[in-house]
C-alpha cells in the first residue's frame, strides 16, 4: 500500500516539471501543450491506479518489487558516487519515470556530457512522446545523441513533429534509425520530398511511412523513388497499399526476385488499366512479409533449388540490362541453334 | 486520269503472276518507328497459358518460368577441329560431356561375372558425338566459339536437347541420310559429326537441281545419293544460306568438297516423288511454333495476327513433311520426327496422323519405336515429360533449362 502511495506522490511531482519545460519554449506552444496534455492524461490514469500496467511503469515497478533492504543499500551507494550537479539532475529524471539503475547508467553513458545537457536531451525526447524505457534504450544504443547541441535537438524535434512523428510514433523510428536526430536536415528533406513530390503520397501517408518503415530515411532518394515506381507501375500496387504493407522497407532486390518469379510462374499479373487481373494475385504480405521457405511453399509453390537458380539468372539479366549495350545473346547468337520456320531476312548483326 | 492509271496498274499487278511480298514481311522492326501495341510475344504467351495449362496441369508453372528465363546451352565439339584439345578445354570449365555420361550410364552391368548381351543396333545412339553442358543448377555460360588451328570453329553452341533427335536416329557408318528441314544447321552439323557420312561415290553438287554424276555422264534423274551421303534441305533459300555458312565455319573444305553433303532448297513435301525409298535415316525437324523463340523474339513471330492462318495450318504441313520423309525412307529405314514445341497438336497428333495417312493412302506400315530406354540414359541431364503417348518430350526446367524438344522414332516396315 505504501508502495503505491509513493508512486502516486512521485508522479504528482512530475506535473510542475512538465509545465516548467513548456514555459521555456514560446513557439509551437500549442503542440507542446498537447504533448504535455497527453502526458497528463497518462498521469491521471496512473494516479487513479488504473494505468499501472503501462510499460513506462514496468521498470520502476519491477525495481520496487525487489527486497527493500537491497534497494536501500544500492540507492545509498549510488548516491554517494554522484556529484552535486548530477544529483540536481537525478530527481527530475526519477520523476520522469526512469529507474535508479537507468538514471545511473544514463549519467555514465557519456562521461563528458554535462548533466544538464543530458537532462535537456532527455526532456526533448520525453516531450516528443517517448516513454522512459525507449529513451533509455535509444540513448544506450546511440550515445552520440547526447553530444547534440540542444538547439539542433529542438529544431529537429519540431521538424519531426511537423512531419507527424511526435506523440510516441518516434519510438520505432528511433529504434530503427537513431540517426534521425543526427543526420543532416537536407537528407531527411530529400527523402520527404521524394515521397511527397515524386511519389505523390499525402502528408499523412508520409508520416505513416516514416513511422512504419524508418529505414527509408537511410535510403538513397533515387533508389527509394525507383522502389515506389516498381510497386506502382510494375506491380500495380496503389499508394494506400504501399503504406499499409510496409512495401518500402523491403529491399528492391528481394521484392523483384519474388515478384518476377511469381510473374513468370504465372501466379502474379500486373493489373490492367482498370485494375483487373485474370487470376487472383496473392496478397502482398504473402509475397514480401513471409519467410522464403513459406513463400516457396505457399505462394510460389515451387522448390528452393529452382528459386536459387532463378535468382542467379535474374541477377545476370539485370547486369546485362544495365550494361545497356547489345542484347545478352549476341555473343552466342552466331552459334545458336535457332529453330525457326519463317522466312527470315538476315540481320547483318546475326551473320556468322 | 491519274486515278485510272493507278487502278490499271494495280489490276495488272494482281493479274500478273507476281509473287506478292508475304504479309509477314510488312512490319520490320528495323524500319518501324513504333512498337506494336499488343506484341506477338505476348500473344504467344497467352496462347501457351491457355493450351499448356490444360495439357501440363501443375507442371505448367515451372515450364513457363523456364521458358521465360535464359536458356541453357550445350557445346557440341567439332570433331573436325582439334577434338581432344577442345574437350580438355571444356572440361576445364567444369562442364561435362553428357553423351559420354549417358552411354556409360546405359552399359548394363555384368551379372555374375558374365558379360551382358550387346545392345540391339536399333536403339544405339549415333556415334562420335560429344556435347558438353554445365551441371544441373549451374548457370555458367560457355564463351563464344573460336576459330581453331585447323581453320574451323572449335565448338557449336546449341540447345543441348537438339542433339537428342540426332542421337536417337542412331546413324551407322555408310548410312545415306536426309535432313528434310535442315536450316539453320545445328542438327545437320551434328549429323556430319557422326562421321557416318564418310564414303563417297562422287556425285556433283549443283544448287537447285538434282544431282548428276560428275564423271560418269549419266542423265540427270538417274543418279541418286549413294551410301555415306548427307542430303540437307530447307525450303527457304535464305535459311539454307545460313546452313551453308555453318558448314563453312565448321566443316573443312576437303570434306565438303568430296560432295558428301548436298544442300538444296526444294519443297520438302515433294520428297516422296523426288527420291522415294532412298534413305537409310531421315530426320524431319519440322517448322513449328518454336515455343521458346516465340516468347522472346518479336520479329517474324508466328503468333502475329497476320500469320494466324499460317499457324493454324502448321499441323497439316507437318503431317505432309513427315509423310514425305517416310516415303523417302527405304523400307527398313528409320525416321526421327522432331519439333521444338510443347503442343500435342504438333507432336503426337502429327505422328499419328502421318502414320494413318500413309497406311490408308499408300498402304505403308510404319512402326513407332519406343525410346524409353533412350530416355533413361539422359534423365540426369534433361527433364522429360512422363506421359507422352508416342515419342519423348524434353520440358524446360530451371535446373536444366533445355528444350522444349519433342522427338519420335519410327521404322518404315514396308
Amino acid at each position: 500500500m505504501a508502495v503505491v502511495g509513493r508512486q502516486v506522490f512521485d508522479w504528482h511531482r512530475l506535473i510542475p516539471l512538465t509545465w516548467a519545460l513548456v514555459a521555456r519554449r514560446t513557439p509551437h506552444l500549442g503542440e507542446q501543450k498537447r504533448t504535455a496534455a497527453f502526458l497528463l492524461r497518462k498521469l491521471t490514469t496512473a494516479s487513479s491506479g488504473g494505468g499501472l500496467e503501462d510499460s513506462s511503469f514496468a521498470e520502476p515497478r519491477k525495481y520496487v518489487q525487489e527486497p527493500e533492504c537491497r534497494t536501500r543499500l544500492v540507492q545509498h551507494l549510488l548516491e554517494k558516487q554522484r556529484t552535486a550537479v548530477e544529483r540536481e539532475v537525478t530527481s527530475p529524471l526519477l520523476d520522469m519515470g526512469f529507474s535508479e539503475v537507468h538514471v545511473n547508467e544514463l549519467l555514465s553513458i557519456q562521461p563528458g556530457t554535462h548533466p544538464q545537457q543530458l537532462l535537456d536531451i532527455i526532456s526533448e525526447l520525453i516531450l516528443l512522446g517517448l516513454n522512459p524505457e525507449p529513451v533509455y534504450v535509444a540513448l544506450k544504443r546511440s550515445p552520440q545523441l547526447l553530444k547534440l547541441p540542444i538547439m539542433q535537438m529542438r529544431k529537429r524535434s519540431s521538424y519531426l513533429r511537423k512531419l507527424g512523428l511526435g506523440e510516441g510514433k518516434l519510438k520505432r523510428v528511433l529504434h530503427c534509425c537513431p540517426e534521425v536526430f543526427t543526420m543532416r536536415q537536407q537528407d531527411i528533406d530529400s527523402i520527404v520530398r521524394v515521397l511527397k513530390e515524386k511519389c505523390l503520397f499525402t502528408v499523412k501517408q508520409v508520416a505513416e511511412i516514416l513511422h512504419r518503415c524508418p529505414c527509408v530515411l537511410r535510403e538513397d532518394p533515387t533508389a527509394l523513388e525507383y522502389k515506389f515506381q516498381y510497386a506502382y507501375f510494375r506491380m500495380g500496387v496503389k499508394h494506400a497499399d504501399v503504406v499499409r504493407t510496409n512495401f518500402l522497407q523491403y529491399s528492391i532486390t528481394k521484392t523483384r526476385q519474388r515478384h518476377v518469379f511469381l510473374e513468370r510462374l504465372g501466379r502474379y499479373q500486373t493489373p490492367d488499366k482498370k485494375g483487373q487481373t485474370q487470376i487472383p494475385n496473392p496478397l502482398l504480405k504473402d509475397i514480401l512479409r513471409v519467410s522464403e521457405a513459406e513463400f516457396l511453399a505457399r505462394t510460389a509453390r515451387s522448390s528452393a533449388e529452382e528459386f536459387e537458380v532463378f535468382k542467379k539468372l535474374l541477377a545476370r539479366e539485370e547486369e546485362e540490362a544495365s550494361a545497356g549495350h547489345v542484347t545478352g545473346d549476341e555473343s552466342l547468337e552466331e552459334d545458336e541453334e535457332e529453330e525457326e520456320d519463317e522466312e527470315e531476312e538476315e540481320d547483318e548483326e546475326r551473320e556468322l | 486520269m491519274a486515278a485510272l492509271v493507278v487502278r490499271g496498274v494495280r489490276d495488272m499487278l494482281k493479274r500478273a503472276d507476281f509473287a506478292t511480298v508475304p504479309r509477314r514481311h510488312r512490319h520490320k522492326k528495323k524500319w518501324a518507328t513504333t512498337e506494336p501495341k499488343f506484341p506477338a510475344t505476348r500473344l504467344a504467351l497467352q496462347n501457351f497459358d491457355m493450351t499448356y495449362s490444360v495439357q501440363f496441369g501443375d507442371l505448367w508453372p515451372s515450364i513457363r518460368v523456364s521458358l521465360l528465363s535464359e536458356q541453357k546451352y550445350g557445346a557440341l565439339v567439332n570433331n573436325f577441329a582439334a577434338r581432344d584439345h577442345v574437350s580438355a578445354e571444356l572440361e576445364q570449365l567444369s562442364a561435362r560431356d553428357f553423351v559420354k555420361e549417358a552411354i556409360s550410364h546405359g552399359e548394363p552391368e555384368p551379372e555374375n561375372g558374365q558379360t551382358a548381351a550387346p545392345s540391339p543396333a536399333s536403339w544405339a545412339c549415333s556415334p562420335n558425338l560429344q556435347c558438353f553442358t554445365f551441371a544441373r543448377g549451374d548457370v555458367s555460360c560457355f564463351p563464344p566459339a573460336r576459330l581453331g588451328s585447323l581453320g574451323v570453329m572449335d565448338y557449336y553452341l546449341m540447345d543441348a536437347a537438339s542433339l537428342l533427335p540426332v542421337l536417337a536416329l542412331g546413324l551407322q557408318p555408310g548410312d545415306t541420310v536426309l535432313d528434310l528441314c535442315a536450316a539453320p544447321g545445328g542438327k545437320t552439323l551434328a549429323l556430319l559429326q557422326t562421321s557416318c557420312c564418310r564414303k563417297s561415290e562422287g556425285w556433283c553438287l549443283r544448287q537447285g537441281r538434282l544431282p548428276t554424276s560428275s564423271c560418269q555422264g549419266h542423265t540427270e534423274y538417274d543418279e541418286l545419293p549413294g551410301p555415306g551421303h548427307l542430303a540437307a534441305n530447307d525450303l527457304s533459300t535464305s535459311r539454307t544460306g545460313r546452313l551453308q555458312k555453318v558448314l563453312h565455319s565448321y566443316v573443312p573444305q576437303d570434306i565438303r568438297d568430296k560432295n558428301r553433303v548436298r544442300v538444296t532448297s526444294w519443297d520438302g513435301r515433294k520428297w516422296g516423288e523426288l527420291e522415294g525409298d532412298t534413305y537409310d535415316r531421315v530426320l524431319v525437324d519440322v517448322p513449328c511454333t518454336t515455343d521458346r523463340h516465340s516468347l522472346h523474339e518479336e520479329e517474324n513471330n508466328i503468333f502475329q495476327r497476320s500469320r494466324k492462318k499460317e499457324r493454324q495450318m502448321l499441323p497439316m504441313l507437318q503431317v505432309q513433311l513427315l509423310a514425305a520423309g517416310l516415303l523417302a525412307t527405304k523400307p527398313g529405314g528409320h525416321v526421327v520426327y522432331s519439333t521444338c514445341s510443347l503442343s500435342h497438336l504438333q507432336n503426337e497428333y502429327v505422328v499419328q496422323g502421318a502414320i494413318e495417312l500413309l497406311a490408308s493412302q499408300y498402304s505403308m506400315e510404319v512402326q513407332v519405336e519406343g525410346l524409353t530406354h533412350f530416355r533413361k540414359l539422359f534423365m540426369d541431364t534433361f527433364s522429360f515429360f512422363p506421359s507422352c503417348q508416342v515419342g519423348e518430350l524434353v520440358i524446360p526446367n530451371l535446373m536444366a533449362n533445355f528444350g522444349p524438344m519433342y522427338f519420335c522414332k519410327m521404322c518404315r516396315m514396308t
